[in-house]
């Protein structure tokens, strides 16, 4: 299979906050990757970093899609390039109801020729697949929607867009049991239909079951510490993320991270008594 | 008979006046001259549901004999209300120093006379105005839990000043439900026009009364908007407000949630495009306890167009337990808008809640990331929400008619129908 999405010495931070760590990742078509770690260790800001959110900026590295690097490109050319990004807290849009929303994302994509009846009848088809109200169609943007009614339209539109890479933040977090059969048959589906790449940040096992993952990725403190099969995540499910925390390097002594590398702590206490002496003579000349 | 030029002053005003300088208290209407009075108004309301002209007058006196057996006036009161009103006479002023809107407000409430503090929006020289161009009023009266349904449609037409007096008197349990379409299908390009509506409502115990208007007119027409309601205990008032087009437009409404545990709720939505003139004002006064009111302002500016919302909750002595919230989100399009926001809460009360918050400005962050994701540019994303305003009010529209004035206005902002979305896209695939 060839190589669909390819991440090279990925670093990225937020403001002045290191957050990523030189990352490697290469997804090729049609495969479905795991992205597991303990809370806090960044995978939400990696699937973000992927998508261009710009609260993030890269600092070394570089993504590329199908061969192109798409590191600079903007969030919206991302999307319409093939890359999608079901978010962990859908973002509620008031005075947009569903249906314009919906009409007009697919507009951006003009490849799935779906206008007129054959946009309706879409979506249509995909609201009866998810279980979900025609009704729902009139209402604003996710504004009032429950956390699982959320989660659907986040599937309604990867169906609807059916995109090359979906990136799947904790799409199954907060959902009964009912909500998440419903997300799983979404993602089936999806691939399906168009056998998509899948990159799955999750801390459970009940979305995968029923799909054939290909890797699973172990990240701790915004590296990518491990990398396996999907025996990994059952190895995961059994005796937690433990090891990998203790194995890993933290933040502190990170060679990519803001701080130096040796902290020299002869030379802090010579420019701390520098100062001081600076200071008192300040005061006798006063 | 036409009409003499006139100017409204004082219209849309402030019930307590910020600084002069922002310019901000109210506005003026200026009614141009030589427009025929002739009122093109059809409305569609079951024959045992329209009552006399006086009903309204009748009823508010009903409801003022409840009210002073409830809440009789004191001779202390009495004696208050005899200086407040020397004093607001030019007399020599005493005790504490009020202001002049503090004094008047006063005497109002002293006077506990439910005729006197009845109100408009626009104001009542407007209401007047607006009374005497329209004509016989249409009063629709609901029985005890009766339902009724009315439509009034305004064509506005050029050259001609449309006006509609309606009155609205909703018995105890009974349920109205008022459509107001303010249209001009029929305008050529260059047309000029002026339309105009003043509702006045009685809302008994217990009663719901719903009140639903769409305004699509043409380019060249300016719209008044006038509301006065007073409630009484336990009912219930939704005003539905929709602006999109005409030049000038001028919204105003005015509830008294008199009775205990009344309520309304305002939701407007408007869009200004070209170079569009809003004037808005609310004025919702709690009288009663435990009374509630939620107005929910949301709308779109591009363009050079303007827009100005003074909403102002009023608090008064008595009224424990109630609550006010006033909410507007606005989302600035072009660099040339204009919008003024002006929320005030006047409270005389403990025990009582006011809140107001306004979102103005661009896409926010968030939202714009994640349209963004999806494939929209930051101007896609921005004409999504002027698109939307139209899908919105075509969900919304109370009649064909209506419905058909929002797909007008769509072609003539947007380029393209909302109504024959479908029909048109499959047309442009074959």
């Amino acid at each position: 299979m060839g190589k669909l999405l390819d991440i090279r010495g990925l670093s990225a931070s937020a403001g002045e906050k290191p957050i990523l760590h030189n990352i490697d990742l290469t997804i090729g078509e049609g495969e479905i990757h795991v992205l597991m770690g303990p809370n806090g260790a960044g995978k939400s800001t990696l699937g973000q970093v992927i998508m261009g959110n710009p609260e993030y900026a890269v600092t070394a590295g570089s993504i590329a899609l199908e061969g192109e690097d798409i590191t600079e490109k903007a969030v919206d050319a991302r999307s319409r390039a093939g890359l999608f990004m079901s978010f962990q807290t859908p973002t509620e849009v008031p005075g947009v109801p569903l249906n314009s929303f919906l009409r007009a994302i697919v507009a951006q994509h003009g490849e799935l020729q779906l206008k007129g009846k054959r946009y309706k009848k879409r979506v249509s088809q995909i609201m009866e697949q998810l279980e979900m109200d025609e009704a729902y169609l009139n209402r604003e943007l996710n504004v009032g929607f429950s956390g699982g009614e959320k989660k659907k339209v986040e599937m309604l539109q990867l169906l609807l867009l059916q995109p090359k890479l979906a990136i799947l933040d904790e799409t199954d977090s907060g959902l009964d049991v009912d909500a998440l059969s419903v997300v799983s048959r979404a993602i089936s589906a999806y691939r399906d239909a168009c056998a998509g790449s899948l990159l799955i940040i999750t801390h459970q096992k009940r979305l995968l079951e029923h799909l054939a993952v290909s890797h699973t990725h172990v990240m701790v403190n915004g590296r990518i510490v491990e990398n396996g099969d999907a025996s990994l995540v059952d190895d995961i499910n059994a005796n937690g993320f433990e090891r990998f925390i203790k194995a890993a390097p933290n933040r502190a002594n990170a060679p990519d991270d803001a701080q130096p590398a040796h902290f020299d702590a002869t030379a802090a206490v010579a420019h701390m008594e520098a100062a001081l002496a600076a200071a008192d003579a300040g005061k006798a000349g006063a | 008979m036409g009409t003499n030029a006139k100017t409204l002053r004082n219209a849309n005003a402030m019930p307590a006046p910020t600084w002069h300088f922002l310019r901000m208290n109210d506005t003026e209407i200026t009614i141009p001259g030589n427009l025929s009075v002739a009122p093109a108004v059809s409305s569609m309301v079951a024959e045992d549901a329209i009552a006399p002209a006086g009903m309204f007058e009748y009823s508010l006196a009903m409801l003022q004999l409840w009210w002073e057996v409830a809440h009789p006036t004191d001779a202390l009161q009495q004696a208050s209300i005899a200086a407040v009103r020397a004093a607001d006479a030019g007399a020599t002023y005493g005790g504490t120093a009020q202001s002049r809107y503090q004094m008047r407000a006063d005497a109002i409430e002293a006077a506990n006379s439910l005729e006197e503090s009845f109100e408009t929006g626009v104001g009542a020289e407007a209401a007047e105005f607006l009374r005497q161009a329209a004509g016989d009023p249409l009063v629709i009266a609901s029985a005890e839990s009766q339902v009724v349904n009315a439509l009034v449609t305004v064509q506005g037409a050029s050259g001609a000043f449309s006006a509609a007096a309606i009155d609205v008197v909703a018995a105890m349990d009974s349920t109205v439900n008022l459509d107001v379409v303010v249209d001009s299908p029929d305008a050529s390009d260059d047309a000029q026009g002026f339309t105009a509506t003043t509702i006045r409502v009685i809302a008994g115990f217990g009663a719901q009364v719903n009140i639903r208007r769409m305004q699509t007119l043409d380019a060249g027409f300016c719209d008044i908007d006038d509301v006065g309601i007073v409630a009484a205990d336990g009912a219930c008032v939704e005003v539905a407000q929709t602006v999109l087009g005409g030049e000038k437009t001028y919204t105003g409404l005015a509830c008294d949630l008199r009775g205990s545990e009344s309520r309304i709720d305002i939701d407007l939505h408007y869009l200004g495009h070209g170079d569009q003139n809003h004037d808005i004002n609310y004025i919702v006064r709690h009288h009663g306890v435990r009374t509630e009111c939620d107005i929910q302002a949301s709308g779109v500016l591009a363009g050079t167009s303007q827009k100005t919302l003074r909403g102002t909750i009023d608090l008064i002595r008595g009224c424990k337990g109630a609550r006010g919230n006033e909410r507007e989100s606005v989302l600035l399009v072009d660099e040339g808008v204009r919008n003024r926001t002006v929320p005030v809460i006047l409270c005389n009360e403990d025990d009582v809640a006011g809140n107001h918050g306004a979102t103005i400005g661009h896409v926010n962050a968030e939202q714009l990331h994640y349209l963004q994701a999806r494939g929209l540019s930051e101007k896609q994303a921005e004409a999504l929400f002027l698109e939307s305003s139209f899908d919105h009010a075509i969900q919304q529209a109370p009649s064909e008619q209506a419905a058909a004035g929002v797909d007008r206005l769509a072609r003539a902002v947007l380029g393209q129908s909302v109504l024959m979305r479908d029909a048109e896209e499959d047309k442009g695939a074959q």
